[in-house]
């Protein structure tokens, strides 16, 4: 009880900050050009038919969708400047459990990320998308998953080294093999065998596949199942790590 | 652990291990540390930069799990009972703490909450506490845009408004102009009369002898003294008076004259004037005057001076507290 009351208090002190600052318009602006200036090139990639722009979303946003979930990575770049200020060494000292502390960061996080989607989602639609309303669901709670152990791991990270800079040369090692590497921007079926098998051990590879399994209507396959469970891994692993990494944080 | 004390540590101990080059390097930020807080106090614990204040108030305040040893904070044992312990204290660290983006009010009222505190009593003691320490004319300002000593304030108030029994205050000074500083060393006198424990950490020695009742003098991660300020000096430092003259025979002269009391312990010629080390300097030093005047002698300047903690630091550990001089 007193838990839940506690990350209502935080949560609801997160999202005035974070809509107190102009930037998390910046943040909405970002897939609205990924659609308008990238989508428009995928045109001829069939050959010689070329896509309709509804055959084209229905490839592209789902992947476009699981790298904006990836990119939930920075969210400990407005985390750190929290250590610095004192602020959290605050809350640590306070009866307030570390689980609601690490909740409502995530949960804050995963609004701005939830707005995104949406309107992505929606602008889209309005190019021509057309998705059942079960496909959408099921792939907005994976990329949820996706976007909470991203910013789980983020914290984990921000935690360790408490400083912008070492969280950018790590954030920006994994972000970039792991979305070239995860057919996001073009389906991996395009790729060489090697590339196909080094693929395969890329865990949102089977994000990707499973969202546009889901967007295609075929919500038995195997790679929805697998997509599935790796992020359930993933956000059962990274919560505990980031609860005990701020259990052991030294201020 | 004895019905005065409100916290007592055993050998605690906190090692950090660093890995450079692959080799690992174990440094010991605290190496065993006893401590005996009582009831009412202000406890000091005086040191330079770097000698393990933090680590050990981090410990304290269960932010980080002591690697060896015991404490009992507020009655509580700091290794199983964190969770209570946490309702009971208070906590100011160096960096402050206040939330920048949001006013001192909605700051106060959040923190008042977290300690379960209702909202109606939680905006009462925001606004009490914005009363006493005169954050009016900017409480409702981004605490973004305060100065150092507006800022400083709501990290006061922060620390105190679910009132604790015992309020960690790390380095509370450090960075205020004089005048600032003296501001919060009459509210943190004001705060402790009122009944809350007061444990501070602070490298300058001024706030050490005019705030604390007692002190710990921590260097390299070990206690090297504890005791109340007075104390302390008295265990190293002799009081002096020092008599000017003009010339060198007069102070021989006045050297072997004086040399025949008791109550001086000893005495030394430098330069041109006499230093007489004695146990209380105040009380003597009239009668030596009355002494030197009635055999005629001409005083240029006369002088008493006091042990000084820095003194007291110096005789402990070799170093001096100011500006790193070396005994």
């Amino acid at each position: 009880m007193k838990n839940i009351q506690d990350i209502q208090i935080l949560f609801i002190r997160n999202l005035k900050k974070t809509f107190k600052s102009p930037w998390w318009m910046i943040g909405l602006a970002q897939p609205i050009l990924y659609l308008l200036l990238y989508m428009p090139l995928l045109k001829n990639i069939g050959g010689t038919a070329a896509l309709s722009i509804a055959q084209i979303a229905q490839i592209f946003v789902p992947g476009m969708l699981v790298i904006m979930g990836i990119s939930n990575l920075f969210a400990g770049f407005g985390f750190i400047p929290e250590i610095r200020t004192g602020y959290i060494a605050r809350l640590l000292v306070s009866p307030v459990s570390r689980t609601a502390i690490m909740a409502s960061l995530i949960l804050n996080q995963l609004v701005s990320f939830g707005m995104q989607a949406i309107v992505l989602t929606f602008i889209a639609f309005i190019l021509g998308l057309r998705v059942t309303f079960l496909g959408l669901a099921l792939t907005f709670i994976l990329i949820l998953l996706i976007g909470a152990s991203m910013s789980a791991l983020s914290y984990v990270i921000s935690i360790g080294t408490k400083n912008e800079t070492g969280l950018a040369t790590i954030v920006n090692t994994i972000y970039l093999p792991v979305m070239l590497l995860s057919g996001i921007l073009l389906p991996i079926s395009l790729a060489p065998d090697w590339l196909k098998k080094l693929a395969h051990i890329n865990p949102f590879y089977y994000a990707v596949e499973a969202t546009r399994s889901l967007f295609l209507g075929h919500y038995g396959d195997r790679v929805v199942l697998e997509g599935f469970a790796v992020m359930i891994v993933f956000i059962i692993l990274f919560s505990w790590i980031a609860v005990r990494s701020l259990k052991n944080m030294t201020t | 652990m004895s019905k005065n004390l409100i916290l007592q540590t055993k050998n605690l101990k906190k090692t950090f291990i660093t890995k450079k080059q692959k080799s690992k390097i174990i440094v010991e930020a605290v190496k065993g540390v006893n401590l005996e807080v009582f009831k009412g106090e202000i406890f000091g614990f005086l040191g330079p930069n770097g000698a393990g204040k933090t680590t050990t108030l981090n410990m304290l305040t269960t932010l980080t799990q002591p690697t060896e040893g015991d404490a009992k904070v507020v009655g509580l044992d700091l290794l199983k009972d964190a969770k209570q312990i946490r309702h009971h204290i208070g906590y100011v660290s160096q960096a402050g703490g206040s939330d920048v983006s949001a006013n001192a009010f909605e700051n106060l009222v959040m923190q008042a909450r977290l300690f379960g505190v209702s909202k109606v009593e939680a905006a009462n003691r925001a606004d009490e506490l914005i009363e006493r320490f005169q954050m009016k004319e900017f409480a409702l300002r981004l605490a973004s845009s305060y100065s150092g000593g507006q800022k400083r304030r709501l990290d006061l108030a922060l620390g105190i408004i679910h009132n604790p029994d015992i309020v960690f205050l790390d380095e509370p000074t450090t960075g205020l102009d004089p005048q600032s500083r003296a501001y919060f060393w009459d509210e943190i006198k004001k705060i402790n009369k009122e009944g809350m424990t007061i444990f501070l950490t602070t490298h300058y020695l001024e706030e050490a002898d005019q705030l604390c009742d007692r002190l710990s003098i921590i260097d390299h991660g070990e206690i090297v003294a504890t005791g109340t300020n007075d104390a302390l000096k008295k265990e190293i430092g002799r009081e002096s008076i020092i008599i000017g003259m003009e010339s060198i025979t007069d102070i021989q002269k006045a050297k072997d004259l004086l040399g025949k009391f008791a109550y001086v312990n000893d005495q030394y010629v430098d330069n041109l004037s006499l230093v007489l080390y004695l146990e209380e300097a105040e009380k003597h030093l009239f009668e030596i005057l009355q002494i030197l005047d009635k055999e005629n002698f001409t005083l240029q300047t006369i002088a008493l001076a006091k042990p000084s903690l820095d003194d007291v630091f110096l005789q402990k550990t070799g170093r001096s507290l100011r500006e790193g001089k070396e005994k």
